[in-house]
């Protein structure tokens, strides 16, 4: 394991990635202020998380849309629309959108509790996993975004007067604020933690 | 430099063209040496402005139902989704798939467009800033993939054509990948550093170096 900057009384500009000495207050190339480690990252990366927890609950029990059929009204959840795509035998929709909108938020929420733990200190692993798990919660998170803009494009076209139209249910501004509530959370989130972990109980065997 | 994920210190070391460097220590991507970056940024850029206008403004998709005929483009359905009772929801379209894509294309070109002949221009440092930052936010791709969900949900309903903002979309797609993809950050970094120098004091030429 390389030396970290920081053990090397070097700080790391996180804008434009110019080393500076670790007293300075801002980068001398891009003057962005400058922070060693993120500033209380696990806790932030927790709040965060919670609150997208609270919000993930309605996005899936409200209705995310409201079908009015020839004077019918249906109402219908993100797990009914994965029902009614399988039942339309359209197999891949059904996966992607259940992969997107249902396994994603729920399997990033369950990987940022693992990582503030891991740099929390409650449990151990190989951090280079850590480190891929991190980089696949940053990556896929926006893809979440999916049923949101699904519902969007539904609503604004499909307006045929008395014969079908399609409102945007409640769920669907609660699913995208979990959305993006998970995605700050991920960002808080500083890597850098479980390494320094790693560092020091190497040096102490 | 000092990698992203785990701070470990390293020398940045010159490699070929295309090539790419990996951290010692957790094995994340430190940097690629991408071949004329800055050219290609700009390219990408400029393209990926005038199919984010034809998004904006050709008609995406014409709907034909029971006699009634639709035809509207992605500016227009935003508009549509603010009236029909999602303004939230259409505010949050807009900012993703229109204004921040907009922003990160603007600052590209910003960018690229005075340091391609070394001259820097005032608040570049801040335009750099902005355009990493929105790497997370601009969800154009999303959108297309929400586009062909929704497709499949709109053919049970009505005679669906798509139009040429649909294909600027793509296009708009295709051209933001390869735009911001094709950014080298070091590089970037360095020659915004250069040319403040040089414009500082204007005599000295100085060669971009890989050193920081």
């Amino acid at each position: 394991m390389l030396a970290s900057a920081r053990e090397k009384n070097k700080v790391s500009c996180h804008t434009c990635g110019r080393i500076n000495p670790l007293e300075e207050a801002s980068c001398l190339r891009c003057q962005a202020p400058l922070h060693s480690r993120k500033k209380n990252s696990v806790q932030r990366c927790l709040a965060l998380s919670l609150a997208s927890i609270i919000a993930y609950i309605p996005a899936n029990v409200w209705p995310i849309m409201i079908v009015t059929n020839l004077g019918r009204t249906e109402e219908s959840t993100i797990l009914a629309g994965v029902a009614t795509f399988w039942q339309m035998k359209a197999y891949p929709v059904a996966i992607t959108i259940f992969i997107a909108s249902v396994m994603i938020p729920a399997l990033k929420l369950l990987a940022l509790g693992w990582l503030c733990a891991l740099s929390a200190g409650w449990i151990e692993t190989n951090p280079r996993r850590a480190n891929r798990i991190f980089w696949l919660t940053e990556l896929v998170g926006r893809w979440s975004m999916v049923d949101v803009f699904v519902v969007a494009i539904l609503v604004a076209l499909v307006q045929l007067g008395n014969i079908m139209s399609i409102a945007p249910g409640t769920a669907a501004v609660s699913f995208g604020m979990m959305v993006i509530l998970t995605m700050l959370a991920a960002l808080s989130f500083e890597p850098r933690i479980i390494w320094d972990n790693a560092r020091q109980s190497a040096t102490h065997e | 430099m000092a990698c992203h994920f785990c701070d470990s210190l390293h020398d940045v070391e010159l490699i070929e063209e295309g090539q790419t460097a990996y951290c010692n220590t957790c094995g994340s991507t430190l940097y690629t040496n991408r071949p004329q970056s800055l050219e290609r940024a700009f390219a990408f850029g400029m393209t990926g402005v005038l199919f984010l206008l034809g998004m904006l403004f050709l008609p995406f998709i014409t709907m034909e139902a029971q006699g009634s005929n639709l035809t509207t483009s992605a500016g227009e359905t935003v508009i549509r989704l603010w009236l029909t009772g999602g303004p939230i929801i259409s505010v949050a379209v807009a900012i993703f798939i229109f204004i921040l894509p907009f922003l990160q294309l603007a600052s590209l070109i910003y960018l690229c467009l005075p340091l391609l002949s070394g001259r820097a221009f005032l608040g570049m440092v801040p335009v750099t800033k902005l355009m990493q930052g929105l790497q997370s936010w601009v969800m154009v791709e999303v959108f297309f993939l929400g586009t062909l969900v929704s497709l499949l949900k709109l053919v049970k309903l009505a005679d669906i054509t798509l139009g040429l903002g649909f294909w600027s979309m793509i296009g708009l797609m295709l051209s933001l990948a390869a735009a911001v993809g094709g950014i080298d950050k070091l590089e970037l970094w360095d020659r915004i550093e250069v040319a403040y120098r040089r414009r500082k004091t204007p005599n000295v030429s100085v060669e971009g170096g890989v050193e920081c």
